[in-house]
């Protein structure tokens, strides 16, 4: 289970979140949404110390971490229980595919080599991925390179997971098979927060949806409370304006229907 | 004989010169090593931002880079010995060194690390400052540390885009080395020197001496550019 305490975070003078609160359960998949500059990745990168909060706790697993007394042991601890995956994939460019999932292995958890090898080939046989162990990063497709930081984030067993807009600098045609990855993993029981503007998505994979909205957090709740009875004004607002845009059709994206026909592309 | 170029001199004198290519084969080598040493070290207290190694290494580079290379070599080579005597009379150390055992060659070497080294400093820094911050980020959102993050992620990157630079200070230094003749240590350039005042035919060991550098600085462009295209293995060309 993790719990945020009260997070705030200034940028010189500009507060950027202000005072965030928020628990998710162990297996819950919590989708943020809101608008552009509304403190949602800031948010996200605050959970694993990317962005140093300025004041706060976090709480994963009964571990209490306070931002204002955080050592380099405790930021360690928080990182190696959680995962991030970055918008820009951000996979090493200098190793493999493999070796990017290896990497936080033998590095950061001293395993050694061989183990480290099994449980990588394991991981990105799950995403898929098998035939492109050897490929460096920019041999790979957007897709494929998003499906290899997954397994990154993966492989260090975490916590959670937290998705910084996964699919955002994808092209149309290969958000699906990131998207499918996602759900598998969700289906799997892996907890995760995912920070994205794919309404559609959001509303299939969510257990609970958060709308964040100037560095606070809005309004939250099922999927169906969001999507259909806001409470908020500003929640209605924000989703108006999306609606007006997409239609919010249910993403179908059906887990049955196999690996294939959403890897099958690239 | 009334020549324009005596080849059978050229091809004798190339004869004689190319022996102590070796001496400057070896101080250019030598000093790029000791001068990637000194980059790397001054080009992290500046991205780290590290106070009084910062503003030292700084000045180190302005110095450096303000100054001519003839000029450091002098200083350096008039300077050890005032500094070791200054150690031994007043302090006591270094007292089994002798002044006369220091060779001009060993004073060469340390001016050229000296001064590789504030151009390489900046040649790193550049390199490693181009690395993108997303890779940075992801290493540290998987808990390596500072230092495995610069030893496996950002060096290795760096050293790709800094590859091309550092070739092209390592050719200049091939050709920086036929200074040194000023502080009496005998090089290509000083042989052909030497060979020249004898029959008064400097045209001739001018035209061999140059072949020698070209040659020379060929060989390691090619080698260069063989290990740039093995370091790049990861990258995608442009076309």
């Amino acid at each position: 289970m993790i719990k945020l305490h009260n997070i705030h975070k200034y940028f010189s003078k500009h507060h950027v979140l202000k005072g965030v609160n928020l628990t998710v359960e162990k297996g819950e998949v919590i989708v943020i949404l809101g608008p552009s500059g509304s403190g949602k990745s800031t948010l996200l990168r605050s959970i694993n110390f990317l962005e140093h909060p300025s004041c706060g706790v976090i709480e994963i697993n009964g571990m209490k971490i306070d931002s204002e007394t955080a050592s380099k042991k405790d930021i360690l601890a928080l990182r190696t229980s959680t995962a991030m995956v970055f918008q820009q994939y951000n996979l090493f460019k200098n190793l493999t595919a493999i070796q990017n999932v290896m990497i936080g292995l033998t590095s950061v958890k001293k395993i050694d080599k061989k183990k480290a090898r099994e449980i990588a080939e394991k991981i990105l046989g799950k995403v898929a991925l098998n035939d492109r162990m050897d490929y460096y990063p920019s041999q790979l497709s957007g897709g494929q390179q998003q499906r290899v930081a997954i397994a990154r984030a993966l492989a260090l067993n975490p916590e959670v997971l937290l998705f910084d807009e996964p699919t955002s600098a994808l092209d149309p045609e290969l958000v699906d098979e990131v998207l499918f990855t996602i759900k598998q993993l969700a289906n799997d029981g892996n907890t995760m927060i995912i920070v994205t503007h794919e309404l559609g998505f959001a509303r299939e994979v969510a257990d609970k949806i958060i709308l964040m909205d100037d560095g606070l957090i809005v309004e939250e709740g099922s999927v169906e409370k969001i999507f259909s009875n806001p409470v908020e004004e500003r929640t209605r607002q924000f989703l108006g304006k999306a609606l007006e845009r997409f239609i919010i059709e249910p993403n179908d994206i059906k887990l049955e229907q196999g690996a294939e026909k959403y890897y099958g592309a690239s | 004989m009334n020549k324009f170029i005596d080849f059978n001199f050229l091809f004798e004198s190339i004869k004689m010169i190319i022996v102590y290519l070796p001496l400057t084969l070896e101080l250019t080598f030598v000093s790029m090593l000791l001068g990637l040493i000194i980059g790397l070290f001054t080009a992290l207290t500046r991205i780290y931002k590290i106070s009084v190694l910062k503003q030292l290494s700084s000045f180190y580079i302005s110095y450096i880079r303000g100054t001519p290379l003839l000029v450091q070599l002098y200083l350096v080579y008039y300077g050890v010995p005032k500094i070791l005597y200054i150690f031994q009379t007043q302090y006591g150390l270094f007292e089994n060194v002798s002044v006369n055992g220091i060779s001009p060659e060993f004073i060469a070497t340390m001016a050229f690390a000296i001064n590789l080294g504030a151009y390489l400093s900046e040649t790193i820094r550049a390199a490693i400052e181009s690395v993108d911050r997303g890779q940075f980020e992801a290493a540290s959102s998987i808990g390596m540390s500072q230092t495995q993050i610069m030893l496996k992620i950002v060096l290795p990157q760096a050293a790709v885009a800094a590859l091309p630079n550092i070739g092209n200070t390592l050719v200049s230094t091939v050709k920086d080395t036929s200074l040194v003749f000023t502080i009496t240590v005998i090089d290509i350039m000083a042989e052909a020197k030497i060979i020249g005042a004898r029959g008064l035919n400097y045209f001739e060991v001018y035209i061999g001496v140059s072949l020698i550098y070209w040659a020379t600085c060929t060989v390691i462009v090619k080698f260069l550019n063989l290990y740039e295209r093995h370091l790049k293995k990861y990258e995608r060309g442009i076309v």
